[in-house]
């Protein structure tokens, strides 16, 4: 694979390399325009996500902004994913939008998708609303199984939860007290115990697991996977991003370091690389494996 | 798909992973005959383990009534129900386990509580069947007309659990020491697949921390050797805490062996379902054998005919006194001399019982002085 790509390349490259049912939906030959209310850029099916560089900080709350406004929207295709056990049955949203930027350090993608209800408390039976992208950690000629990559083909993803969210800009108010907002407690550990020993109640979050704690920097979390099942958090976090519910659908940003250091071959201008995404409607009950998934596309990131 | 033995169905099942038994299996044994239904177990676990905030609604013990009690809601009849119909052929299960009906897409036959299914754990309790102007009066035979009776519920830790089945990432597993199933709290990601996939509904979701938990059998206190906070905390001494051995290696000088695959006294609940769970129940005599059935399989007769003979059965007996009488878990027993003794995995003697409590009867007459003058006395023996 050259250094230096051009679309019609990477056109080809995608056609080739999407699967079977997604390439023949999405259709290189049909681009679709929709005109949205608001006179957004048009919407662009079967195409590249093109990654433009940006001069300066890449803005993560402001759509509306450079370089965002000036960035073609790409239509996803999305898909119920029964490919593994378990299987989501019944199909919520059919497609996301996606667009792409970087400047000198880091890559972002804005991704949009319909959903009319926000989810972003866990609880019992309850389950969170989230996007995730995936990309490989290797730059090479094939891309990795979409089940989440392969053992020796590693893919890197960045899975944005709303929950996570929330636990952003409540202050990690996110718990019992918001999930029954009527709820009287009697005695709890903190109240009678040392912190050190009542903090051994919330067993996950003493353990460590990045999804018990409810102070954050991020909402977004970093992990690579080796095939399904194997989602492993890393240690060193550099994601960034946003999210935000208006008008019916969620818009988020992720942003994460070009570099990749650690993580897999960097992300450079000049370069092309399948990316995927998955989509999680909460109030669907979809969670893990019960999800949407987008099949490989293309992200160009162009020469500077 | 793996082909495992399993011999509470007499048969050879699909599993989705290969069987592999533990050294030895954590087991309890209910005597439900015993069980008033104080909830000192329940108060014992939660204070114990599950006061946490995010845990107010877990119960890893409870206690029902049977058969109007559920704990979450309808958690045995809906599996039941899914499941449909089924049929033992004499000890051999012919029907479909939870994992050969599995839909397409699942890998585990499940249903998923609702949030207010786990808000009412005291439901029907005390509640018999029949009708009181029909049903007040005792029959000759052994069942009454109205009857319920309760019904223990922990983690079974299964031989080949649903939760683990069930779990997309492995985060759930079995100890290869003592067969006690765990949710590893750093791996769980929170799918509350092993939720839907539990037919006895014992993995539930921590509100706080966003990961499944479950009953984890005290495994501190059975590293220390010593029995679980709702088997020591039973005021009727109703359960044991042991080890149970594969049925071919069982061993009739130690407990749980000896009432599981010896005598056949103690039954699993819902074998049907596939499971091969680990926490043993001796029936209730008086309800009728055709419920009973259903919920502990064939041989219900057979144990309950065992359990009325106990009397003239001092091996058995003996055992049963040993229910409650020590903290630490015995590895085997003996009756010697009217006296049953548990022992300890050197030998040593842990605790002794007598089989029948020494008494002693006063006369009711009994010559006396009132005033400085001979009279007679009467005693009650109350």
């Amino acid at each position: 694979m050259s250094d230096k790509v051009t679309r019609k390349d990477v056109l080809v490259y995608g056609g080739v390399t999407a699967g079977a049912v997604v390439a023949a939906g999405a259709g290189v030959a049909g681009i679709a325009t929709a005109v949205e209310r608001r006179k957004e850029a048009p919407v662009v099916t079967g195409a590249p996500i093109v990654a433009r560089r940006h001069a300066g900080e890449i803005p993560l709350r402001d759509p509306g902004a450079a370089p965002w406004r000036d960035a073609e929207r790409v239509l996803v295709p999305l898909v119920a994913q029964q490919l593994v056990p378990p299987y989501l049955d019944r199909t919520g949203v059919v497609e996301l939008r996606a667009r792409a930027a970087y400047n000198a350090n880091q890559v972002a993608l804005l991704v949009e998708w319909e959903d009319d209800e926000v989810d972003d408390l866990d609880g019992i039976r309850r389950y969170h609303d989230a996007v995730a992208v995936q990309l490989p950690a290797r730059l090479g000629a094939s891309p990795p199984a979409i089940t989440m990559g392969a053992p020796g083909n590693p893919v890197h993803i960045l899975q944005w939860r709303a929950t996570w969210q929330r636990d952003l800009d409540s202050d990690g108010k996110t718990g019992v007290d918001q999930i029954y907002p009527e709820v009287v407690h009697d005695v709890m550990p903190d109240d009678v115990l040392p912190r050190q020993t009542a903090e051994l109640y919330w067993v996950g979050r003493k353990a460590g697991n990045p999804l018990s704690q409810n102070f954050r920097t991020t909402p977004i979390e970093e992990v690579v996977a080796e095939g399904f099942g194997s989602v492993t958090h890393l240690r060193g976090q550099t994601a960034s991003g946003h999210g935000v519910h208006e008008d019916g659908r969620w818009r988020v940003a992720l942003s994460f370091p070009a570099d990749r250091a650690g993580v897999g071959d960097p992300i450079a201008p000049g370069t092309s690389w399948p990316i995927a995404f998955a989509v999680w409607l909460g109030s669907q009950e979809n969670r893990g494996g019960r999800k949407h998934y987008a099949d490989w596309q293309t992200l160009i990131v162009e020469e500077e | 798909m793996a082909k495992v033995r399993n011999w509470q169905l007499g048969r050879e099942m699909d599993y989705p992973y290969d069987a592999d038994r533990p050294r030895r299996q954590f087991t309890m044994i209910m005597d439900t005959n015993k069980c008033i239904a104080c909830q000192s177990c329940t108060i014992a676990c939660k204070s114990t383990w599950t006061w946490g905030k995010g845990q107010e609604f877990m119960l890893w013990n409870n206690i029902e009534t049977k058969p109007y009690g559920f704990y979450p809601m309808g958690w045995d009849v809906n599996i039941l129900g899914l499941l449909g119909e089924q049929e033992w052929t004499d000890d051999v299960y012919t029907g479909q386990t939870v994992f050969e009906a599995a839909p397409p897409g699942e890998r585990v036959l499940g249903w998923t509580p609702a949030e207010e299914d786990w808000s009412h754990p005291n439901i029907g309790e005390d509640e018999p069947t029949g009708n009181a102007e029909e049903t007040t009066h005792i029959p000759g035979g052994r069942h009454s007309m109205m009857w319920m009776y309760y019904l223990q519920r922990i983690c079974n830790h299964c031989t080949y659990p649903a939760c683990v089945a069930a779990c997309p990432r492995q985060a759930i597993y079995k100890r290869p020491e003592d067969g006690i199933v765990l949710v590893d709290q750093e791996r769980c990601r929170g799918y509350q697949e092993c939720l839907t996939a539990c037919p006895y509904k014992k993995t539930m979701f921590n509100l706080e921390t966003r990961v499944s938990e479950k009953c984890i059998g005290c495994y501190p206190k059975l590293e220390e050797g010593l029995q679980t906070q709702c088997t020591t905390a039973c005021i009727g001494r109703l359960r044991l805490t042991n080890y149970l051995s594969a049925p071919e290696d069982a061993d009739p000088s130690k407990p749980a062996d000896f009432l599981v695959h010896v005598r056949k006294l103690a039954l699993p609940l819902y074998p049907q379902l596939g499971l091969e769970p680990n926490v043993y129940y001796i029936p209730p005599v008086h309800v009728p054998t055709r419920y009973l059935t259903q919920m502990f399989g064939p041989g219900v007769d057979r144990a309950i005919d065992m359990y009325l003979g106990a009397k003239d059965d001092p091996e058995l007996l003996g055992l049963l006194m040993l229910f409650g009488a020590t903290e630490r878990i015995m590895d085997t027993w003996d009756v010697r001399d009217g006296i049953a003794r548990a022992y300890d995995e050197q030998g040593e003697e842990i605790v002794g019982v007598p089989l029948r409590e020494p008494t002693f009867v006063r006369e009711f007459e009994f010559a006396t002085e009132v005033a400085g003058e001979p009279a007679t006395g009467y005693r009650h023996n109350t």
